[in-house]
């Protein structure tokens, strides 16, 4: 009961913020692209097959680098509100236990998460009906992967459980945008690098297009959601036991 | 026996090597309001940031209502509500809705958002964003939010700093109404004595993290002593002059001197004195100590103290 009525609390914070408009504006910007790349591709080769190639593709774009950039700045956003005006020395002041806001903050931000990749997938699909009306030569790509779609789907939102977790404590221990957004964009302009490696399947921000890989699917899941729920525990306990000061 | 809204029992904590609070001895009483008083860096919000267990102590032990708040912070935290340093408020959302963020987290009745807002004057400007606030209205509201659950112990951290005078005189009175109208009792920081003294009823005196005084309002009148005023052209010769004698005497801010002198034979000595030395005497005269006098023996005394050990 405490959780919730915590989480109702987090959700008002959030009025008038970007963290809910950006559910789809980051969905929507991936889409777009996918769109675009594909509408204007000459002639697409003997076996492109549309409802094979678009959804992974738009899912690796959204794993390799939106979401890992929209964890971030969701994150920010949920608790750089709570720094700006010390907000901290209130909330630890009320009759709430530490662990629930710490829990509802990274539920929210794990929430925020799921709702923009459930976007994606809704897009992605909108995306391959308006490719096969307007190109013709594309409509005999078959019937619309529906459980691909929101089982990989899943998968990456899975995967990206530790980045959100990391990414969570960064934000509610240090003030600031400067810290989280580097975190975030160095963890992911270093991913590039990473991918290549073979110790490239245990960095935190490939977890989540690591799973779109036969050969990496296993090692990203479990070290996503694994990881995630340990990289939590942690900072909830730093968390509960820091001095206010 | 009084009950005691706030107990600490040698309450110490460190920051690093500099010690914040030492082996602070607090007792507040059930009503009223007690002023917590002492000059800036005296360990005043330190010592409130131990009270609502924002930060642990070193050693000590801090007692709500009676109970440890070590074994029941969140059942201890249910009957306060507390205002530390500037108020938290989030910039982008409404008075209200600042509220109702606090309101959901408590879970409590819709009804006393009205209520607070009513209790500060901020009704009318509830729906405008806190960030077209004053300063003083940012204050309003911050007193509301610790107002929120009708706390049986309010605790305020200089609630006047920052604020006009008008803004000064409206949070003053809000503050002294507040334990006859809500039956509140209220833990009032501050560095201003004149502040204090018009609303506190109890005060407790801290300097360099250790209690100096702690009693009623009457107590520490009671402290007032008579000496002697003297004014010389030369103050600083005169103080070396005086104390190399016996005296304990110290310069004022209007170039006059203190002098703890008692009676007109003492005045006729020291003025003897004075002008044995070549020291040129233009006012002489005993005068009772203010408030602000007994505040300022009391913390200068400690300071001197601390520097002979």
């Amino acid at each position: 009961m405490i959780l919730i009525r915590v989480l109702h609390a987090e959700t008002l914070k959030l009025k008038r913020t970007l963290a809910f408009r950006m559910i789809f504006v980051a969905p929507l910007l991936v889409a777009t692209l996918q769109f675009f790349a594909i509408w204007k591709q000459h002639r697409p080769g003997a076996n492109f097959n549309l409802w094979e190639t678009m959804p992974k593709g738009t899912l690796g774009i959204w794993a390799v680098f939106m979401l890992p950039l929209l964890i971030t700045l969701e994150t920010a956003l949920i608790n750089g509100v709570e720094h700006g005006e010390k907000q901290w020395k209130h909330i630890f002041a009320l009759p709430i236990p530490r662990y629930a806001v710490y829990i509802a903050k990274l539920l929210i931000a794990q929430t925020l998460a799921a709702a923009s990749t459930l976007v994606l997938c809704a897009l992605t699909v909108l995306v391959g009906l308006s490719l096969t009306r307007l190109r013709p030569e594309l409509s005999h790509a078959g019937a619309i992967p529906y459980v691909w779609i929101l089982k990989y789907g899943a998968f990456v939102w899975l995967a990206a459980w530790l980045i959100i977790s990391i990414h969570t404590w960064v934000s509610v221990r240090w003030p600031g945008f400067a810290l989280a957004l580097g975190t975030g964009i160095g963890g992911t302009f270093f991913a590039i690098f990473a991918a290549s490696a073979g110790m490239g399947k245990y960095y935190p921000w490939l977890l989540p297009v690591n799973v779109l890989s036969v050969e990496r699917f296993a090692a990203a899941l479990s070290l996503g959601v694994v990881g995630g729920v340990i990289a939590a525990v942690i900072g909830c306990v730093e968390f509960v036991r820091r001095d206010v000061v | 026996m009084q009950k005691h809204a706030i107990e600490t029992c040698g309450l110490t904590r460190r920051f690093g090597a500099r010690l914040a609070v030492d082996d602070l001895n607090l007792s507040a009483p059930d009503a009223g309001v007690y002023g917590f008083l002492g000059p800036n860096g005296a360990g005043k919000t330190t010592t409130i940031r131990m009270l609502l267990g924002l930060i642990r102590p070193d050693a000590g032990e801090v007692r709500l209502f009676g109970a440890p708040l070590a074994a029941g912070r969140l059942s201890l935290m249910r009957m306060a509500g507390a205002l530390v340093e500037t108020p938290s408020l989030y910039p982008h959302l409404t008075g209200r809705e600042n509220l109702e963020v606090t309101r959901r987290a408590l879970n409590a009745p819709r009804g006393l958002i009205d209520e607070a807002l009513g209790v500060v004057k901020l009704t009318q400007d509830a729906d405008r964003r806190v960030r077209e606030y004053s300063m003083g209205m940012r204050q309003r509201l911050g007193l509301a939010l610790a107002l929120l659950n009708k706390p049986r112990l309010l605790v305020l951290d200089e609630p006047t700093n920052g604020l006009d005078p008008a803004g000064i005189h409206e949070m003053r009175d809000l503050i002294r109404r507040l334990p006859s109208e809500f039956g509140a009792t209220v833990f009032l920081s501050s560095h201003l004595l004149s502040e204090v003294e018009q609303i506190a009823s109890h005060i407790g005196i801290i300097h360099q993290g250790r209690l100096l005084f702690q009693g009623t309002l009457a107590e520490l009148q009671a402290q007032r002593q008579e000496h002697l005023i003297v004014g010389v052209k030369q103050p600083d010769q005169a103080v070396r002059c005086l104390t190399d004698a016996g005296w304990s005497a110290r310069s004022r801010d209007d170039g006059l001197l203190t002098v703890s002198a008692t009676s007109h034979d003492d005045a006729a000595r020291i003025n003897s004195l004075l002008v044995n030395q070549r020291l040129e005497v233009f006012h002489i005269a005993l005068a009772q100590a203010t408030l602000e006098d007994i505040f300022l023996t009391l913390t200068n005394g400690r300071s001197e103290a601390r520097r002979a050990a």
